[in-house]
């Protein structure tokens, strides 16, 4: 499999610093970056392709890009607080600096859902790789055809991008379903796990399907992708995994054959489906 | 390229020369074993070694190797390498060096590897004495060294020096070299022909075979259990592995707890936290949680996932992981034999 | 520096300081370097003095063995920032906790001082039997280099890790002859590395000091040190409590 990673350095291990030109706490835990390059180039990248963010003396993490291409002067980047390096990361402020290598890996392949009927299927922080794709398609509508994106939380308060959300509720050029696992006194909507908003549309056979969210999560939306018949090599999942290089050398977010990082982070569903390991 | 001939007696007094000008790492004895060190001495270089504890990919992809530096600035590359030859390397540790060449070329080329390989010249030597694990003559026996400068063979009277580069070449002149004789050269291809016949382990299969069987071997949860019943996850049989080549990546804070370097480990897939992630709130997820998942991807590895890349298996038989392995479970010969017997 | 250095206070209880002692032998340039970013307000191996003040750091050396300690630890955890326990004694028992398992450990020790009321105890416990601790960092004694970097990533407000990996991999990257190659027995398959493996590269078999990773096979250790390390079944099985005598009471 061939490789969109942009390592412009002579060290591939060589990160660029960007300027935190904003941030936005998402949820207790989350955090939204907008970033620039320092050098003032243009970022360029496809949606679905990963960054390893990093702070000197910290580390560096595996980061989906959150924001579209098309938005050019800048790009957005969600940092869950987990461990030492996203905790460092989460630390910094606006007019502060983080560093970036990247974009690494394979995004999303838009040949091949440009011209189709895409429905988007987003859980927890699965929206923010996402993101990049949903902005895409509604920055340049007119190159797709029916567009469904739905999108379950455990609960309201971990709802990210609610600005967005609230937009794309109103918007008519995205068909927004959304779900949580528990309500809370305030929510008016639909309670349930994902599946059930797939069990509530109709959605036609030539869908091209794009799956991101926890690993559980991928089990039972595929089962009910496999009643509606939609044939494997049209669905596409944003796998994750534990990841240190970024540039397939390391071996941590190796599965079979494939490192996540270059070969991926973004498959279709025929590629990996026979691979043990993939979604056990 | 020539072949020459250095008489016995005259190999101190080139290896003593070339110690003069640049860093050399030879076997030396260590206890009742051997070890790649830096040669202080002509006379500490024992080529009748059988096999090292670690393999010579240390001198060009060290235990510890750093990435880069950083300061509260940002980063910075490190240094480049002074030169330095690798002396007395059994042929099946060149062909590890040729995997590991091919891993950090291919996709992204890794500078801090490729700088290292390129500033080493690797002088090649026969096998004098072979490990009763040994079973490089059965494993990728197709698959020929390609990587080394220079062939040493210790033959009657001496040795046999067959250059192979210039940089194999560049060292003649520090010795008392004459050209070989034909006898000569057909008495070092005897020599190297010798060792691979008495290679005391065998793997009765192909390449291909064994891939296709290993491979078929995944889902069969009972042999892999039976298999790494006693694995104790500590990560020797990688370790000591000329082919394995995983890394972890920490930075560190220098004494002044400003500047630092990123720094990167050897990793061991059969580690417990080797493929674990943080979720957040001090709870995790591990992709390969059980002793006998981490034993098996190693055995994929080396025997399936990596062949279509290398056109053969990512091992060499030098059976490092078989004298490494306390419970004495790693030995590639026994697990391919025992997933072969169905 | 213009920071303001921060507060670190040296603590001990149950113990034989050795921990402390350890520190002192960090030597000219770690120790000095250190001294730039911290300043010691405790430390009585070194020093007279005593503090009662608010501190950044405390390291906790020695096992909880007396409910008299109590207070004291409850009055330092209210004081530090973050507290540290350190030295195997603190953060497992260590082996002090090899009294768990026995008796008549008074008499055999002190024989007719045995009812001596100051030699009251219970059973050795690590420090977080009694109080919150951050962070524990296990050895007999602490190693050194892993002190100087937990320092330094608690400065940088970084939690600081302890390897979840055996000792086996020490060993192996310094290429030390496995111990079981020279005829001898080892722990070092189960025992929590960190240390640096000293004590094979020495010639002496690990005693997992360090307690052992959070998955060891114990059914297999038992069998290695039979079948590989010519040890008795009864000294196969008591072997691997000197310091880890509280793992086993938790199993």
């Amino acid at each position: 499999m061939g490789c969109n990673c942009a390592t412009t350095e002579r060290n591939i291990y060589m990160p660029r610093e960007c300027l935190i030109t904003k941030t936005r706490q998402l949820t207790r835990t989350e955090k939204q970056f907008t970033l620039q390059l320092k050098d003032g180039s243009h970022f360029t990248y496809q949606p679905g392709q990963i960054l390893e963010v990093s702070v000197p003396g910290y580390g560096e993490i595996p980061i989906g890009v959150a924001s579209s291409p098309t938005r050019t002067d800048s790009f957005d980047i969600v940092v869950r607080t987990v461990g030492r390096v996203s905790t460092a990361v989460n630390a910094r402020n606006e007019g502060e600096t983080l560093w970036i290598r990247g974009p690494l890996g394979n995004g999303f392949d838009l040949n091949k859902l440009r011209h189709q009927r895409v429905l988007i299927i987003a859980g927890g922080l699965g929206l923010c790789p996402t993101r990049s794709l949903i902005q895409y398609i509604l920055d340049k509508r007119q190159e797709f055809r029916d567009f469904k994106l739905f999108f379950g939380s455990r609960s309201p308060a971990e709802q990210l991008f609610t600005d967005d959300l609230a937009a794309w509720r109103r918007s008519p050029a995205v068909d927004y379903q959304e779900t949580v696992d528990r309500a809370d006194a305030n929510w008016a909507g639909n309670v349930g796990v994902i599946t059930t908003l797939i069990d509530r549309n109709e959605i036609p056979r030539d869908t091209r399907v794009i799956i991101c969210g926890p690993p559980i999560m991928y089990r039972f939306v595929m089962l009910r992708l496999d009643a509606i018949g939609i044939p494997h090599e049209n669905i596409f999942v944003d796998l994750e995994r534990r990841m240190k290089c970024g540039v397939g050398k390391c071996g941590h977010c190796q599965i079979n054959n494939l490192y996540v990082c270059c070969d991926g982070p973004v498959f279709s569903y025929d590629q990996v489906e026979n691979l043990e390991e993939a979604f056990s | 390229m020539k072949t020459y001939f250095l008489p016995q007696h005259e190999l101190p007094s080139f290896v003593s020369t070339l110690l003069q000008t640049t860093r050399v790492i030879g076997p030396v004895a260590k206890k009742h074993k051997f070890v790649f060190a830096r040669l202080a001495s002509a006379d500490e270089l024992r080529l009748d070694y059988d096999v090292t504890i670690l393999p010579p990919k240390k001198a060009i992809f060290p235990q510890t190797q750093p990435l880069l530096k950083f300061s509260p600035e940002g980063y910075e590359d490190v240094g480049t390498p002074q030169p330095q030859i690798l002396f007395g390397v059994h042929f099946y540790d060149v062909k590890a060096l040729d995997m590991l060449d091919e891993f950090f070329t291919d996709g992204h080329a890794d500078r801090r590897y490729l700088d290292n390989r390129e500033a080493t010249t690797i002088v090649a030597s026969s096998i004098q004495h072979i490990n009763e694990r040994a079973f490089f003559a059965s494993v990728g026996a197709d698959v020929k060294p390609r990587g080394h400068d220079a062939f040493l063979t210790a033959i009657e009277g001496g040795y046999v020096y067959e250059i192979l580069t210039d940089k194999g070449e560049a060292l003649i002149k520090h010795g008392s070299f004459r050209a070989a004789t034909g006898d000569e050269v057909s008495s070092a291809y005897a020599a190297n022909a010798e060792a691979l016949d008495k290679c005391p382990q065998h793997i009765y299969h192909s390449t291909r075979e064994i891939g296709r069987r290993v491979r078929a071997a995944f889902g069969r949860d009972e042999v892999w259990d039976e298999l790494a019943e006693k694995c104790f996850s500590c990560g020797t049989c990688n370790t000591t592995c000329p082919t394995c080549y995983c890394f972890d990546v920490q930075d560190k804070w220098n004494l002044d707890q400003a500047s630092g370097v990123r720094e990167r480990t050897w990793d061991g897939c059969l580690l417990d936290d080797f493929a674990r992630v943080s979720l957040g709130e001090g709870a995790t997820d591990n992709f390969r949680e059980k002793a006998a998942q981490r034993f098996r991807h190693r055995v994929m590895r080396k025997t399936s996932y990596l062949n279509e890349k290398l056109g053969g298996p990512a091992c060499v038989g030098c059976g490092r992981c078989a004298i490494g392995c306390v419970p004495d479970i790693a030995d590639p010969v026994r697990i391919i034999n025992r997933i072969m017997e169905g | 520096m213009s920071k303001p250095k921060v507060k670190v206070a040296f603590f001990d209880f149950a113990s034989c300081e050795g921990c402390q002692i350890e520190l002192t032998n960090l030597g000219d340039t770690v120790f000095l370097g250190l001294l730039e970013h911290i300043e010691i307000v405790e430390f009585r191996e070194v020093m007279k003095e005593t503090t009662s003040q608010r501190i950044d750091i405390a390291f906790i050396e020695g096992s909880f063995t007396r409910e008299a300690d109590r207070p004291r630890l409850e009055s330092i955890r209210a004081r530090a920032n973050v507290v540290v326990a350190y030295g195997s004694c603190a953060a497992t028992g260590g082996i002090n906790a090899l009294k768990n398992h026995q008796t008549d450990y008074r008499e055999f020790v002190y024989g007719k001082d045995a009812e001596m009321p100051h030699l009251d105890s219970f059973q050795a416990q690590p420090i977080s039997a009694a109080i919150q601790v951050d962070l524990a960092i296990p050895g007999c004694p602490i190693d050194q280099a892993e002190f100087a970097r937990i320092v330094s990533d608690v400065l940088h407000g970084k939690a600081p890790t302890v390897p979840n990996y055996p000792v086996c991999v020490e060993c192996k990257l310094r290429e030390t002859v496995c111990r079981y190659q020279s005829g001898d027995h080892c722990l070092g398959l189960v025992a929590r590395a960190g240390c640096g493996a000293p004590c094979p590269a020495d010639g002496v078999p690990c005693e997992a000091c360090r307690g052992m990773v959070d998955s060891p096979n114990q059914p297999a250790l038992l069998q290695v040190l039979m079948e590989k390390g010519g040890l008795s079944q009864l000294r196969a099985e008591t072997k691997s409590r000197l310091w880890t005598a509280r793992f086993r009471n938790e199993e």
